[in-house]
């Protein structure tokens, strides 16, 4: 007798998985749709080399069981008659065209983001209505904390001239956490977003984030994004600028260490002229860690006066950790200012004999200046808190 | 004490595998001024970058001893905490670390828990006064995007705020202005009539005499070709300042 894989993400149980998360906000077709996208489409992401051992287009995802309520997701923050903050079940009520439209829409194919959208059902959904702005930000948090795979999601819609600031955290109570989150925030005209997202799974963790943001004419977005947890960590950052006067600025700190994995691409498309975008990133490793990093920024034919620059600084705090770096711009019009600088290297000598010579030891020194390397990148980020955290984090994994 | 002072004996020092310093000999006595003259590639800085424990400087013979401890046997940040300083000519960028942390961690290291954060700011503040910077220097990066003088006037600051045995200044004249000049001096002689630093030793090496006017040396010494080649009192400095190094290097020659 044929036996049948009764649990595990294999494309045979694509119709049985899609109709366990079935509801009023996806059909099982739509979700089937999407599950087959993943399964068929591959990551686009390197293969595994010398340094990097994992494929993400082979992944074991034999124990990995998708279930409705395989963790929490809450919000909390300001409350304003102009707001709506909740989960996605009451959203799915109120606002479900709107909730359906931000999830559908995507900035740029990613597998794992086909992955989170076939399973997109726990979820936070922000709204402000047109002039709303605020100060304090909304804090969600999506902890997995069940036995199954965990697929979380965050919507955030700012109607004309809204400005909030979000910040998002991930994590997991148990072992083994098997994640796939999403992020997708649609900004309308003049609206602005200061948006912080705090990767901080146990080290046993699989965690794969996709976001996309569509700042609209006018609009501004700020992301900052931190990976510092998880035993494979593979996010992807859309941005697509599509109206004239979007801004973006996407930050990424990477800092993976002992044996952790950490595969990041940011992807900022000037779809229209008159488009600026910043994207910085610092990454770093300890130990055996691995990090890899593709940036792309794309300027397509007609997008003219756009204005996009990348910068990528890597530091390898050991001699068996590994980093590589890839930027890329793809440029189709011929007035616009475009640049990309990357540097990779060990902690520079020079700045440590200088810092000793002023009677700091070797290891304070080397602890302030791996410290100061994200620090440029930490002091953009909008909350005292957050920038204190990630200071005493990183801190702490300088050693 | 005869131990007393900053004694380099018999130097050599190398770079790579090439001598660069062939023997050098060279007391500074504690409150006391030593100009270190000499052309370009003569081997000043090299042995600004020895005494301070640069790994790309290898002291092949000889010795260096800093009020009788044995310098050479030390870190360089246990040298600094032993009491001496380097003024950097070209001192690097450290991205992400504010001049403030930098200061009060270089401050602690070298005098552990002397002075309460309070004290200690105000200390910076009034040293900042005479260095002419604005306290917003404070929150800037090390060096970082700093101008030439702008780096200048914060080695200046750290001396002034880690007041060391023995400083040994190299060529922090060059690249100023006058005005920064002047400041430099009066940071220099504010150190110098403070009770922390009126016992700090300087060896100042410079290119020009124009910083010995607000500097003014109790001994200058000449050095080409990695050796001494001549040394004397301050009057040595003008009759350089008169007729450059040709005739030292021609009187070397006569006597060779």
């Amino acid at each position: 007798m044929l036996e049948v894989a009764s649990s595990g993400l294999s494309p045979e149980r694509s119709t049985e998985l899609a109709a366990r998360f079935a509801d009023t906000l996806f059909s099982a077709e739509r979700r089937a749709a999407w599950l087959e996208r993943f399964f068929t489409t591959p990551s686009g992401r390197a293969k595994p080399d010398r340094y990097w051992k994992i494929d993400l287009d082979a992944l074991d995802l034999r124990a990995v069981e998708p279930v409705p309520d395989a963790g929490t997701s809450s919000v909390s923050g300001p409350r304003h008659d102009g707001v709506i903050a909740c989960s996605f079940e009451d959203a799915v009520r109120m606002h479900g065209d709107l909730l359906r439209r931000a999830i559908e829409r995507d900035a740029a194919f990613d597998r794992f983001g086909a992955l989170a959208r076939a399973f997109a059902r726990t979820g936070i959904f922000i709204h402000a209505a047109a002039g709303v702005e605020l100060d304090e930000p909304f804090v969600v948090a999506h902890t997995a904390t069940g036995r199954g795979a965990f697929f979380p999601a965050t919507v955030i819609v700012l109607e004309a001239g809204a400005r909030i600031s979000v910040i998002e955290r991930l994590a997991a109570s148990q072992d083994g956490a098997f994640v796939c989150a999403l992020g997708s925030s649609l900004l309308g005209e003049g609206a602005s977003l200061e948006s912080v997202a705090l990767q901080e799974l146990p080290a046993d963790a699989r965690c794969f984030v996709s976001r996309a943001a569509f700042p609209g004419r006018s609009a501004r977005l700020h992301v900052s994004e931190a990976h510092l947890g998880a035993g494979l960590a593979v996010a992807t950052t859309a941005v697509a600028l599509e109206e004239p006067g979007a801004h973006a600025e996407v930050d990424l700190l990477l800092f993976p260490h002992r044996s952790q994995h950490v595969d990041a691409v940011t992807r900022i498309d000037h779809r229209c002229g008159e488009t600026t975008s910043r994207t910085q990133v610092r990454s770093a490793a300890a130990g055996e860690a691995r990090a890899r990093y593709v940036g792309t920024i794309a300027i397509v034919p007609g997008a003219q006066r756009s204005d996009a620059g990348l910068r990528d600084d890597a530091l390898v705090l050991s001699p068996r950790a590994h980093i590589e770096s890839v930027p890329a711009l793809e440029i189709g019009a011929n007035d616009v200012r475009a640049y990309h600088g990357a540097a990779i290297g060990a902690l520079d000598e020079e700045m440590l004999f200088y810092a000793t010579s002023r009677g700091i030891p070797r290891d304070d020194a080397e602890r302030m200046i791996a410290l100061g390397f994200f620090e440029p990148l930490i002091e953009r980020i909008a909350f005292d808190e957050i920038r204190d955290e990630l200071r005493r984090a990183v801190a702490e994994r300088v050693g | 004490m005869s131990d007393l002072g900053l004694r380099i004996t018999d130097l050599h020092v190398a770079v790579e595998g090439n001598p660069i310093l062939n023997g050098i000999d060279l007391v500074v006595e504690p409150g006391r001024v030593h100009a270190l003259m000499g052309p370009n590639g003569s081997g000043k800085s090299t042995l600004a970058f020895a005494l301070a424990g640069h790994p790309r400087y290898t002291v092949t013979r000889g010795s260096a001893t800093l009020d009788g401890e044995d310098l050479l046997a030390l870190t360089p940040d246990k040298r600094a905490r032993a009491g001496l300083f380097l003024s950097f000519q070209y001192p690097a960028a450290i991205p992400g670390v504010k001049v403030a942390n930098f200061l009060h961690a270089a401050r602690q290291a070298v005098h552990p828990g002397d002075l309460p954060p309070a004290a200690f700011r105000k200390m910076l503040m009034e040293k900042m006064e005479i260095l002419e910077m604005d306290p917003a220097f404070l929150g800037r990066y090390v060096n970082d995007g700093f101008s030439g003088g702008e780096k200048k006037r914060l080695e200046m600051l750290q001396l002034a705020v880690l007041a060391p045995r023995y400083a040994i200044l190299d060529e922090t004249d060059s690249g100023l202005d006058i005005d920064a000049l002047r400041a430099v001096g009066a940071a220099i002689a504010a150190l110098r009539a403070s009770n922390e630093g009126k016992n700090t030793g300087f060896l100042v090496i410079t290119h020009y005499p124009r910083i010995l006017q607000y500097v003014v040396p109790d001994a200058v010494h000449v050095m080409i070709d990695g050796r001494l080649a001549t040394s004397g009192g301050a009057e040595l400095a003008h009759r350089i300042e008169r007729e450059g190094y040709d005739t030292i290097r021609e009187e070397l020659a006569a006597r060779a």
